[in-house]
Formats: C-alpha cells, sequence, structure tokens
C-alpha cells in the first residue's frame, strides 16, 4: 500500500512508531477539538432530524476541505496530492471513530435506536471531529521531532498565497462556528439583540479580527512590509476574512436548519452573531496555523 | 501573498489585483448588510408580536385528524413560546381542542405546527388562533 500511494519512500522506511504516534495524535486532536459538541444535546438532536441532503452536503464538502488542508498541515508534511489524499481519509475515519466512540462511551448511542439515528448522530459530528484530527498534529504535535521550530522548519519557512490566508480564515472561522452554530443560544440571542447590537457587533467584529492579527504581538503575528500603509491589510484580509466567516457562518446557520421559514433581517442578525465567534477563529487561525 | 519565516509573517507590498477586487467586493457586502440592518434598525422597530395562523392542511392520520398550520409573524418583534389553540365546532357548540406551544416565531418569519384532532374537522367549523405568547 505504501509503495503505490507514497512513491519516494519504501517499505523499509517505514516506522510504525511514528505512524502509531501520528493515529493517536489524531485521535487526541479529535476529541479536543469535537469533544464540546459531542456533549452538546442540539448536535445529538441533528443527529437525527437533520436534512440528509444536508448532511451529505456538509460531509461531502468535508473532503476537500480536509485535502487541502492534509496539504498544509496535516499528520506529516505531504509532497503529493495522492498522500494529502491518503491523510485526509485517515483523518475522516478517525474523526468517525473518536466520535463513534464518544457517543457510545456517554450512553447517547445505545443499541436500541435504530441505524438511522445512531448514523445521522456520528456523521454529523465526524466532521468537526476529522478536522480537530488533521490538526491535532499541527497543534498537538510535530515540534519535538523538528527540533526548534523557529529554526528552518520547512513547513513554517514558506510563502502563503493569498487564497490559502483565506482558507486558513475559513478553516479558523468553520471551527469555532460548528461548535456553536447548532446551539439554541445563536437564535436566541439574535431575538434578543436589536439591529443597533447587530450594527455594533460587525464593526466590533472586524475590528478584533485585524486587532488579533496586526496588532497583538502574538506569536505568528503578521506584519506589514516596510512602507506599506496599514490599511491595505485592512482591505485585503480582513474584510474579505470576516466576508468568508459570515458566507460560513450561513452555510453552518442553514445547515443546522437556523434559517428555515426567517425573515431576512433575522437570518442576518443570526449570521452576523455567529460571524463574531466566526471572525475570532479565523484570526486565530492565520496566527495558529 | 504573505511570506511566513519563523513566526514573522510579512505582507508583501505588491499585492496582486485579485486582492484589490476580493477586499472591495467584500467591502460592498459588509456595507450592503451595514445598510439592510441600519434600514431595520430606524424603521421598523415594533415592541410586539403580530401574529396570524392559518391551516395548511387537514389529513387522515393513524392517530386520528392531523391540522398543519402555520403561524405567521407580520411584525418585527419576534415571540417565543406561542401558544395555539384549535377548536372544531358542531355548531354552536364546541365538540374538541386541542392545543400546542411553539418555541419562536421569529420576526417577519413563520413557524409550522400541528394539531391532532378525534373528529374530523372537514366539514364542521374549525378555529385556530395564537392565544398566548412570551417575548424572547
Amino acid at each position: 500500500m505504501n509503495n503505490a500511494l507514497a512513491p519516494r519512500s519504501t517499505a523499509k522506511d517505514f516506522d510504525l512508531g511514528k505512524f502509531l504516534a501520528g493515529i493517536a495524535r489524531g485521535i487526541a486532536g479529535a476529541l479536543l477539538f469535537a469533544l464540546p459538541m459531542l456533549m452538546t444535546m442540539e448536535m445529538w438532536e441533528l443527529g437525527f432530524y437533520m436534512d440528509r441532503t444536508r448532511l451529505l452536503i456538509l460531509m461531502v464538502l468535508n473532503i476537500p476541505l480536509l485535502i487541502v488542508l492534509s496539504d498544509r498541515v496535516g499528520f506529516e508534511q505531504t509532497t503529493t496530492w495522492l498522500e494529502a489524499m491518503r491523510d485526509a481519509s485517515i483523518a475522516y475515519c478517525l474523526g468517525i471513530f473518536a466520535s463513534g466512540l464518544i457517543l457510545v462511551a456517554i450512553g447517547v448511542v445505545t443499541s436500541d435506536q435504530a441505524p438511522h439515528e445512531i448514523i445521522g448522530m456520528i456523521a454529523v459530528q465526524s466532521v468537526p471531529a476529522s478536522i480537530g484530527a488533521m490538526l491535532g498534529r499541527s497543534q498537538l504535535g510535530g515540534q519535538s521531532q523538528q527540533g526548534d521550530p523557529d529554526s528552518g522548519d520547512p513547513l513554517r519557512d514558506r510563502e502563503t498565497s493569498y487564497a490559502g490566508e483565506l482558507f486558513l480564515m475559513a478553516i479558523g472561522e468553520l471551527f469555532l462556528s460548528l461548535n456553536v452554530a447548532p446551539t439554541e443560544e445563536m437564535i436566541l440571542l439574535s431575538y434578543k439583540m436589536t439591529p443597533w447590537h447587530a450594527l455594533l457587533l460587525i464593526v466590533a467584529s472586524v475590528a478584533l479580527m485585524h486587532g488579533f492579527v496586526y496588532t497583538l504581538s502574538f506569536r505568528g503575528s503578521h506584519d506589514l512590509a516596510e512602507g506599506t500603509p496599514s490599511w491595505h491589510a485592512l482591505v485585503r484580509f480582513t474584510i474579505p476574512g470576516y466576508v468568508i466567516a459570515g458566507m460560513i457562518s450561513a452555510f453552518c446557520l442553514w445547515t443546522f436548519h437556523r434559517t428555515d421559514d426567517v425573515g431576512a433581517t433575522q437570518a442576518l442578525m443570526m449570521i452576523v452573531i455567529l460571524s463574531f465567534p466566526g471572525a475570532i477563529g479565523a484570526a486565530a487561525a492565520r496566527l495558529i496555523l | 501573498m504573505t511570506k511566513n519565516t519563523g513566526h514573522a509573517n510579512i505582507e508583501t507590498n505588491e499585492p496582486h489585483w485579485i486582492e484589490w477586487t476580493t477586499g472591495t467586493l467584500s467591502a460592498l457586502v459588509i456595507l450592503a448588510v451595514l445598510i439592510w440592518i441600519g434600514r431595520d434598525a430606524l424603521m421598523d422597530r415594533d415592541t410586539s408580536p403580530d401574529l396570524g395562523v392559518s391551516v395548511l392542511q387537514v389529513e387522515a392520520r393513524s392517530n386520528g385528524f392531523q391540522v398543519l398550520f402555520e403561524i405567521q409573524n407580520r411584525s418585527s418583534q419576534t415571540a417565543s413560546q406561542v401558544t395555539v389553540r384549535g377548536e372544531v365546532f358542531e355548531e354552536p357548540k364546541l365538540v374538541e381542542a386541542a392545543e400546542t406551544v411553539t418555541d419562536y416565531v421569529p420576526g417577519h418569519s413563520k413557524a409550522v405546527g400541528g394539531l391532532i384532532f378525534k373528529t374530523d374537522p372537514r366539514g364542521r367549523a374549525i378555529s385556530i388562533r395564537a392565544i398566548s405568547f412570551n417575548l424572547p
């Protein structure tokens, strides 16, 4: 299998210990990122009442997302798309496995439930869990083998294309959105807030997002090249990032039936509310990934 | 593009035209959202919901006669815990009543629910209306 998929490494190079460590890290990542969702009541309910077309769209969209993510930050440094696809499918499988395991362990999935319910519950949870499994490598490990991450780490020393930056923002946004989008609080907030609150929240989201990446000196902060006016970064990165956050929020809310039969302004307010954590997630992704 | 060396990310000074186009389009989208919500903030400030109920369909089901209804909220104020009461009359006498509670009917939106009667409401007088609500 290894010969066919990874032509540059032979079976002799295969390090079983390292491979198993990667799998363990993936499961750890899946748990770390998906536990809040695995323990959310709305996510269990979505598993059985969610429209199957929407569930299918979510699950199919997750595949290219994992492949591109694998290319960026996967279990190991991938050189070919075939390897990225292999790692993506491992991450997806780990996500399904970890979700199923936890749902059984916490007594949400029991043997007397219909297969329709069980499959649905595991399927909807496997999407965040698989992203978690993929991120597990970049967040939980890798550094130990690569020594000091600042000294010539091939993953860090590279140029990120514009689309790549936007993609990273989308991943961060998707992650935080998936955590909170299924909860009832998101729609309740949109009913409690007036349009004035929403307007203020838009401005605050954009300001926070920009501040996170450019002003506060976190590790991984971005700086502008000498002589570039500061509003350049706002127009080129932060504003598109916020619009992507809005689009992903809209997609999450639609997927989880939160926008069904809802008027345009109310739906827009929900998107604005969900984009607030999303914008922070997007900014954090640019710093971390 | 962003140059990523070590932990310092430097935005390059010669952005591609796509970056400016994306930025400008995004700014327009945000502006449109601000205008839309701002218009509602200024013009559409109802303080109480305006609920109307209409019957969508009546069907015979295994457990009785199922009446599917839709509540529309014509105001911008969301109603929560909306109690909908349905009554079937054999004029002038009340034959049967059923009630249900809908979690939310958001402003300018609708919600769908159902009532189940033992008597066939078809051919009889039926009244379905919202009888109470809370503000979220």
